[in-house]
């Protein structure tokens, strides 16, 4: 704080400095979380990124096989928590409000359900785990390098071809190509978890090819933090759903306030 | 509205002719205007009008005109509900007499309808009226007829409970009674209506008196309205209809001249309600800032209107401070005192003359601005000036005492006020109903509030339920308390550490000042506002996060908050006094030296001057170039406008950018941004009522504090007051968010004078001791040349006041008096404070029995509620049990089992919420079924028996409520 004096003699005094600590000292604590997850999101990832040369994703899949039982569902999503919470960060569903999708999931009891932004497969498991006999998962990832893990996840974690099936593509193309590709008449169940600006139009599509039906259940990640406004604003607006919001914090982190939505489809009255 | 009001206004004039003159010219000019009314509001009603024309003119259908205007009636009542329904529940005795114009055109249908036949056939008008005043004896039936119809209605509106049944009877008995009277013809008929209004000496005594007696019915209805468990659309028919017929016959009733008389009473009566109201909405729209408040109210909540309404307050006796010092002090400074330039300390010294008319001079206040009548040292110290003699410096002493003494009046007066009206609401027992039942509140008109108020009345009945399981386990409470501590700690640090700073900056202004302020940069010269500003600023922003350490309830930690930053900026505007203590003692010392070095200056001057000659007049010097005194009064009146001036810039400004710059960022920027810039991150602000008005506060504060030395401040302060108002509103409206939790601002103002009262007393303290210990500067000011300045006084008693007044008022301030009458007081302010008490103690007492008796009252009225529920159900049972058995007489084991189900069912109805009978309770119950009625009072009892446990179980809940609710 105390610089030469030749340079606070020309500018603003030390002590008018000196009155912005507080300031500093309030921007700090209060947005502590942030920075924290600024530093794990960002910073540790580029710096592994150079040290190691491999992908986050595959730094998260080599952990997940060196430390977990294959076949078993539940300790691969033990390993990816442990990695994501303590090592680094990936912006997976989490633990917290994986017990809300489950029991979402084991209310509904679906046997169509669509998955949009696979990523890792941590979420395409946790789904696939609280399935019913007989249902079925589509899981649309963009990426190809993502999508070549998540297949490895999902196959570690035992489930077939007949349970889970991964397409690489993005959502807005394979949308529009479901009912006739894949004879999907009806979704049960859909879980957003991919760009959040693609929220909307990915859902106006499933209105638009009516993949929806009544009693139909949306379930959207991240509606608060990073954020979908648009797509909340909608909701708002159409009146097509009956929905809520489930607060919760994000994901492997304390104090950043995050929500994932809850659609029930309506439609119209 | 108002050119709504003043049309109808006008109709009841008309009306009132109407009665006393010739009726008939009248109710067409009266009907054309309210077709032009009409016209206005609806084109497809005069559609119908004509519709109807047409079929009265065949004028055989009746029933079904009949029909039609009924629903036309509908319509209009319809149309108008809104206003009616918002006019009668404010006012309805002004109703009772305003209305009957409109309801004149909607119950006499019948009436107006055959005028417009009329009026197309044009002659017959006149023919019917001679045949009127030529057939008596008709008239006279047809208006027995007529009264027995109203007298029908009347009797069928009172009857008639339901709105359907009312219209079916009503309808039923106006086309009985239409036939016949068309069967006379058109013309017959309505001609008796006319006459009817027009001449009510025909009627004979008996009628009259019946007449008498149905307005006396209606006028009673009309009151009892309110009452009636009616449908409003109902209400409002009824009300309209039998003000149509007190307004029609009361008039009718007096004779001669008394009837005119009537009429023009009830004419004036109208006109004067009609001012009275006109009266009261001019003196709402004269309130200022109303309308803006209220909307604001209705966006934001009470608590942030509530702010708004301390600043108009504020204003309020701003205004008056400022009227006081202008004009008894800066006005006739200005126009009676000597000009500028006629003596020194009116003068600009020649040193600072080239620079004075700077703006950065001015802006500091130095320059013209400090030798001006803004500022103590402008004052002379002629005792009377002008050619009215007016007390100069008795008037500036008198000013500075009593506008702090009208402060302090108004402060406690409206205190007291407070107290009166929150002593009885603010309660803590029935916590949990006066959540239930009026937490929410009704002034809020938008959508987003009512959201965020329903969210927070339904978190804080969540934290009651926690609160309550929390006093419970008190888990980990060594750290929490460690926490609270930390907490404590951390913002007694901070505190200490901004006080230094402060203490720190004064002292190097001190160097500066002794430098000369001209080497140092304008940065270094502001440095004390500045930086007692920015510490204002952000350190209540340290405690808010602070505070998120000490887990306190919301309603606890706000008070926390206040207190900790009413510590804050106490600390810090009494650092700022002590340094200027330290400035005053430097200035003294100065001036000291300075007093000696003119009188030098002056043996010298005269002795150079004396040596030649000794009787020439003295040399005239100019007044810029005599050497004077610092003045330290000017110097302390500067300062305090300077952290005013510096103050106001620093709120306006982070209301600019911390407010608006952010809003419009955020509104902008949202679209094009990685994440949800308005529901995340930076947001939008929130108004932040707390820390606002503890600014007024202490700006307030600091302006009763440099008053008396610059008569300038309360203008500044107006003027600073008059823009936040504005500035504040605008910025509230436009770029703030309703809080997420909204509370209610009830009880807490009474907080916020209580704070203004500590600030008064503790910047009057320095002000006073300011007066009363350090001599005045012996060249400038109103008290220049006295020892100290409440002299003035005593000079005054001296010459102005008799020799006796003087004396009894040395008497008075004797010790030996005055300590007595201290004593008294003190002995008298004891005494109300006791009594205060022992009413309160009275006011619990009477609360607790209050509360008792209730309770027994709930239990005894569920027991009956109970106890006839039962014998009803018994009833039944053993009326069904009396078929079956007539019905089978052989299946008895079947029978019992039904009976066991139904008992089941009962029971499943009593209990509710507690469907699992216990096996005690179900035992004296078989015996039900048998018939002897013994038995079933058996039943009774142990039902009632059991029903009262279940409402004990929940009664000590009831009771534990407030004792948890009040930590």
């Amino acid at each position: 704080m105390y610089l030469p004096f030749s340079f606070y003699s020309k500018m603003a005094s030390p002590a008018i400095a000196l009155a912005f600590v507080p300031l500093l000292l309030t921007l700090i604590i209060r947005y502590r979380y942030y920075f924290v997850l600024f530093y794990r999101a960002v910073l540790v990832r580029i710096w592994k990124d150079c040290v190691t040369g491999l992908s986050r994703e595959e730094r998260a899949f080599q952990y997940v096989l060196t430390n977990s039982t294959p076949g078993d569902p539940d300790s691969i999503l033990d390993a990816f928590d442990y990695w994501c919470s303590k090592v680094e960060f990936i912006s997976n569903i989490g633990p917290k409000k994986g017990k809300i999708l489950d029991r979402l999931l084991m209310e509904q009891n679906p046997l169509t359900v669509l998955e949009l932004g696979a990523h890792c497969g941590y979420s395409t498991v946790r789904i696939a785990r609280a399935l019913p006999l007989g249902a079925r998962l589509y899981s649309i990832e963009m990426d190809q390098g993502n999508a070549a893990i998540a297949e490895k996840i999902i196959r570690l974690a035992g489930f077939d071809d007949d349970t889970v099936e991964l397409i690489v593509n993005p959502s807005d193309e394979v949308i529009p190509r479901l009912r006739s590709d894949y004879n999907l008449d009806k979704l049960d169940f859909v879980f957003m978890d991919h760009w959040k600006k693609c929220y909307l139009p990915d859902l106006q599509l499933l209105e638009e090819y009516g993949l929806l039906g009544k009693g139909s259940m949306i379930v959207a990640d991240n509606v608060l933090f990073p954020g979908a406004p648009k797509f909340l604003r909608y909701l708002r607006k159409c009146g097509l759903y009956e929905w809520k919001i489930h607060r919760a914090t994000l994901e492997y982190s304390r104090g950043i306030r995050d929500g994932m939505a809850e659609l029930i489809y309506q439609g119209i009255k | 509205m108002p050119g709504d009001t003043l049309i109808t206004s006008e109709n009841d004039t008309d009306i009132d002719l109407d009665f006393a003159g010739d009726g008939d010219f009248q109710e067409n000019h009266e009907r054309e205007k309210h077709k032009g009314k009409r016209r206005n509001g609806d084109g497809q009603k005069n559609k119908r009008e004509n519709q109807r024309r047409k079929r009265s003119s065949k004028s055989v259908q009746g029933i079904r005109e009949e029909s039609q205007s009924k629903t036309e009636r509908g319509e209009r009542g319809r149309r108008r509900r809104g206003k009616d329904e918002h006019e009668t529940s404010g006012h309805e005795g002004n109703e009772g007499k305003r209305d009957p114009t409109r309801a004149k055109t909607t119950k006499s249908k019948k009436n107006i309808k055959n005028e417009k036949t009329r009026k197309l056939e044009g002659k017959e008008d006149r023919e019917g009226q001679e045949k009127g005043e030529k057939g008596k004896l008709k008239l006279v039936c047809a208006k027995n007829e007529e009264k027995i119809e109203s007298g029908d209605q009347l009797k069928e509106k009172e009857k008639a409970l339901g709105m359907k049944k009312k219209k079916k009877s009503k309808k039923v008995v106006e086309t009985s009674s239409e036939p016949e009277t068309s069967g006379e013809g058109d013309d017959e008929e309505e001609e008796v209506n006319n006459d009817g209004e027009v001449r009510p000496e025909l009627l004979s005594p008996e009628e009259l008196e019946k007449l008498k007696e149905a307005v006396e019915e209606k006028k009673k209805l009309i009151q009892s309205l309110r009452g009636k468990p009616w449908p409003m659309r109902q209400k409002l028919v009824t009300l309209r209809e039998s003000q149509l017929f007190v307004e029609k016959y009361e008039g009718a009733l007096g004779k001669g001249k008394g009837r005119k008389l009537y009429a023009y009473k009830v004419m004036m009566t109208k006109k004067w309600m009609k001012f009275q109201r006109d009266f009261e909405n001019f003196k709402t729209a004269c309130i200022p800032w109303e309308m803006k408040i209220k909307e604001i109210e209705s966006h934001f909540g009470s608590s942030v209107a509530s702010y708004f309404i301390f600043l108009r307050w504020m204003y309020g006796i701003n205004m008056i401070l400022f009227g006081l010092t202008f004009g008894l002090v800066m006005v006739p400074e200005a126009l009676m005192g000597r000009p500028y330039g006629s003596i020194p300390r009116k003068t600009v010294p020649r040193a600072e003359e080239a620079g004075a008319m700077d703006f950065a001079v001015l802006w500091d206040f130095g320059g013209y601005a400090q030798y001006s009548v803004l500022f103590y040292g402008y004052y002379n110290n002629q005792r009377a000036i002008g050619w009215f003699k007016f007390r100069m410096p008795l008037s500036y002493f008198l000013v500075g005492v009593g506008t702090v003494a009208y402060s302090y009046m108004v402060v406690i007066r409206t205190m007291a006020r407070n107290a009166n009206e929150s002593g009885i609401g603010d309660d803590n027992s029935f916590n949990f109903s006066w959540k239930m039942f009026t937490s929410w509140d009704y002034l809020i008109g938008n959508p987003e509030t009512a959201d965020n108020k329903f969210a927070s009345i339904t978190t804080s009945f969540k934290e009651a339920i926690l609160e309550e399981q929390e006093s419970r386990k008190d888990d980990n409470i060594h750290l929490t308390r460690f926490l609270r501590v930390l907490a404590n700690f951390l913002v007694l640090c901070c505190l200490a550490g901004s006080g230094y700073l402060i203490y720190f900056v004064v002292r190097r202004s001190q160097k500066f000042a002794l430098d000369g302020l001209e080497n140092h940069t304008w940065w270094e010269r502001n440095e004390v506002n500045m930086v007692m500003s920015l510490l204002g600023m952000f350190c209540p922003m340290l405690f808010d996060v602070i505070s998120t350490l000490e887990n306190y309830h919301p309603r606890v930690a706000l008070q926390w908050q206040l207190g900790r930053i009413f510590a804050l900026f106490l600390g810090n505007l009494y650092t700022f006094i002590i340094a200027l203590m330290d400035a005053i003692n430097l200035k003294r010392k100065e001036e000291k030296v300075v007093k000696f070095n003119i009188t030098m200056w002056e043996a010298s001057l005269y002795n150079g001057t004396g040596s030649e000659n000794s009787t020439a007049p003295p040399i005239t010097i100019h007044p810029a170039d005599v050497p004077r005194g610092p003045c330290w009064e000017t110097m302390v009146g500067q300062e305090f406008v300077r952290l005013i001036i510096s103050d106001t810039m620093t709120t306006y400004i982070t209301l600019l950018i911390g407010d608006f710059l952010r809003a419009v960022l955020v509104r902008f920027l949202n679209h094009c941004w990685c994440w949800d810039l308005e529901a995340g991150f930076p947001s939008y602000s929130e108004f932040d009522v707390s820390g606002n008005v503890l600014g007024l506060i202490f700006n307030q504060g600091m302006i009763w504090m440099g008053a008396f030395y610059a008569p300038c401040l309360p203008a500044l302060n107006l003027l600073r007051l008059h823009v936040s108002m504005y500035l504040q509103c605008w910025a509230v409206m436009c770029c703030n968010v309703p809080q997420e939790r909204v509370f209610k601002a009830s009880g807490s103002n009474n907080f916020y004078m209580a704070m203004l009262l500590v600030i008064l007393f503790l910047s009057t303290l320095p002000a006073i001791y300011t007066i009363v210990t350090i001599p005045p500067s012996f060249d400038c000011g109103p008290f220049s040349g006295k020892n100290r300045m409440f002299d003035v006084i005593q000079e005054t008693l001296e010459s102005d006041f008799p020799a006796w007044f003087s004396k009894v008022f040395s008497y008075a301030s004797n010790p030996g008096l005055v300590l007595p009458f201290i004593l008294l007081m003190v002995l008298a302010i004891y005494y109300l404070q006791s009594t205060s008490k022992s009413y309160k103690e009275a006011n619990v007492e009477l609360k607790k029995k209050l509360q008792t008796q209730n309770e027994e009252n709930k239990k005894k009225n569920k027991q009956a509620a109970l106890k006839a529920q039962t014998d009803l159900e018994e009833a039944r049972k053993s009326a069904s049990q009396a078929a079956e058995h007539q019905r089978d007489t052989d299946a008895s084991g079947q029978r019992r089992e039904d009976d066991e189900e139904i008992y089941n069912k009962n029971q499943r109805m009593y209990h509710g919420r507690n469907p699992s009978p216990s096996v005690g309770d179900r035992e004296p119950h078989f015996p039900v079924r048998g018939p002897g009625p013994r038995n079933c009072h058996n039943g009774n009892q142990g039902n009632s028996r059991y029903l009262p446990g279940f409402h004990q179980q929940s009664e000590p809940r009831v009771y534990r409520v407030p004792s948890l609710e009040r930590h």
